[in-house]
């Protein structure tokens, strides 16, 4: 069943038009992966999703159009983002970032709670550093401290900007495997973009390619992978 | 030591009011990055709508809170209808629209209720009989350790640090509160984890110009009067209270304030001589610069850790 679906959408800055009709559709329980180059439209396609700036073209969540609703609307229907370069809230504690991260959450403090522990038993490094400042932590822990925020929010999606951005392969390969075992275990349905194709073409059950803002290929991982050209200009082999 | 008390006590309660001016100064920047230069205009409007009050029969201390409503009133449509649209087009001149206000208010202030403006205050211009918020009588004093101290200082400093506790509890222990620090901590993200980033800064301006409300009645109650200069210098006073303290701290505000009130006292108690009333002022700045070599950031303000 299609969970979200984009089609023609455009977006940008002011008067520069970044995203030009661009096509994305998510099925429930799929990792959906979007690779392109610096400057792809890749970070744009993500807040253009959610919200932060103004888009055109059909955008519907679960079958309903969210293209006019602000990002607080977007997050309560069920899309949660983890920005580039983490973005965390630097001034704030671990914990407290969670917390922030079920603001749209009107179950208690109980369950809030119940919630934190769950990612901490996940990410025991941050559990390690509750009580300590968010902007004191090391690349890697801030990006899992994300993902947990974004979690926070119990999303049907998440969004993941290059969660791979300055970070060491091993600690990247950590967190694409917890991002696995989020969509095997919980249905979690991930729409993720990237630059490191290697690490992220072999989980997604479809792969998207961005250029200068327009998909210029999609389809399995089996099939970009079959296709030369795409194959030397994005995989490297 | 008896003297050093009084002064001590009344330099504590002159400082109450900077740090209340300061508090507001400090919300507004944490959320926006905005120095608010109407912040001391707006509380003066307040005070004078909390004058107008009592002069058709209503008990202070309700008046008082009309004033904080009011000025919350000030401070959210300041920020929705003049600060937002303008910040969107140029960050830079939303300071110069909070020049426009304080002229704006301090002009109307003028209007309604008489007086020369801004800069003509001074001797001879309109004052309005003040009432105060606690008992202040010439025999109002307890006698602690053999020193007189007044009982509407003892009131203003109690009032200041009740407050402040009160904010630290919505700081820390709120919604509200936890939105605000995301708010001013990254905004995008907090846009991302679905606050409203708009109503919080409209809570934010309101919440401080409802202070400043507080800090104005105060002030004019302590000074027994209100005339339409009566928060400039203490406006200049705050911002140093606010730079000292560092200005993302609401606790250094407080400190800040205190600190600066207590400073101007002692010195132009003690050292009467050679700096007296007219430079007890600058002694203050000079403390303000030597901490700001040290500690850049003020005694509170977090240098930005980041690692990326």
């Amino acid at each position: 069943m299609t969970l979200f679906r984009a089609q023609g959408l455009t977006a940008g800055y002011g008067p520069v038009t970044v995203l030009h009709s661009i096509d994305v559709e998510v099925n429930e329980g799929e990792i959906v992966v979007m690779l392109g180059a610096n400057g792809a439209g890749k970070t744009t396609t993500m807040r253009a999703i959610s919200g932060v700036i103004p888009r055109q073209g059909i955008i519907e969540l679960e079958g309903r159009s969210i293209q006019k609703a602000g990002p607080d609307v977007i997050v309560r229907g069920g899309v949660a983002q983890v920005p580039q370069g983490r973005g965390t809230f630097p001034e704030l504690s671990v914990e407290d970032n969670l917390r922030a991260g079920a603001y749209i959450r009107r179950d208690g403090s109980a369950g809030v709670t119940a919630d934190i522990n769950k990612w901490f038993g996940v990410f025991p490094r941050l559990a390690e550093r509750r009580a300590q400042r968010a902007g004191s932590l090391s690349g890697g822990e801030q990006q899992m401290l994300a993902i947990a925020r974004a979690l926070m929010s119990r999303p049907k999606l998440l969004l993941c900007d290059e969660p791979s951005l300055g970070l060491a392969p091993l600690i990247t390969q950590e967190l694409f495997h917890v991002i696995e075992r989020l969509n095997r275990d919980e249905g979690l349905s991930v729409l993720l973009v990237e630059q490191n194709a290697n690490l992220a073409m072999h989980m997604a059950s479809k792969v998207y390619l961005l250029e200068t803002g327009r998909v210029v290929a999609s389809g399995s991982a089996a099939e970009l992978g079959a296709d030369d050209a795409i194959r030397k200009a994005y995989l490297g082999f | 030591m008896e003297l050093f008390l009084q002064r001590l006590v009344d330099g504590l309660s002159e400082g109450s009011v900077y740090a209340l001016i300061a508090l507001g100064l400090v919300i507004i920047y944490r959320g926006t990055g905005h120095l608010n230069f109407a912040q001391g205009e707006m509380a003066l409007f307040c005070a004078y709508v909390v004058y107008q009050l009592g002069e058709w029969g209503i008990p202070i201390g309700f008046a008082v809170i009309l004033g904080m409503v009011v000025g919350f009133v000030i401070g959210a449509t300041a920020e929705v209808a003049l600060v937002r649209p303008i910040a969107k087009k140029s960050p830079f001149a939303v300071f110069i629209v909070t020049i426009g206000l304080f002229q704006f208010l301090n002009w109307l202030d003028g209007a309604i209720w008489g007086g020369q403006s801004l800069p003509n205050t001074g001797v001879g211009s309109k004052q309005l009989q003040y009432p105060s918020l606690f008992p202040n009588k010439p025999d109002d004093f307890v006698t602690v350790f053999g020193a007189d101290i007044k009982i509407q200082s003892l009131g203003v400093i109690g009032l200041v640090l009740v407050l402040t506790a009160l904010l630290f509890l919505v700081f820390n222990r709120t919604r509200l509160g936890l939105a605000m620090r995301a708010v001013a901590a990254n905004t995008e993200s907090s846009k991302l984890v679905g606050i409203k980033t708009s109503t919080v800064l409209m809570a934010s301006w309101g919440i401080a110009a409802a202070i400043g409300a507080l800090g104005g009645v105060v002030f004019a109650g302590i000074n027994t009067n209100v005339n339409l200069g009566l928060m400039f210098t203490v406006f200049i006073y705050a911002s140093a209270a606010a730079t000292l303290g560092g200005f993302d701290s609401p606790g250094g505000a407080v400190i800040g304030g205190l600190t600066i009130g207590v400073i101007q006292n002692m010195t132009a108690g003690y050292a009467d001589e050679w700096v007296g009333q007219e430079m007890k002022v600058g002694v203050a700045f000079l403390v303000i610069v030597a901490v700001l070599l040290v500690k850049p950031s003020g005694l509170f303000g977090t240098s930005k850790v980041e690692r990326v």
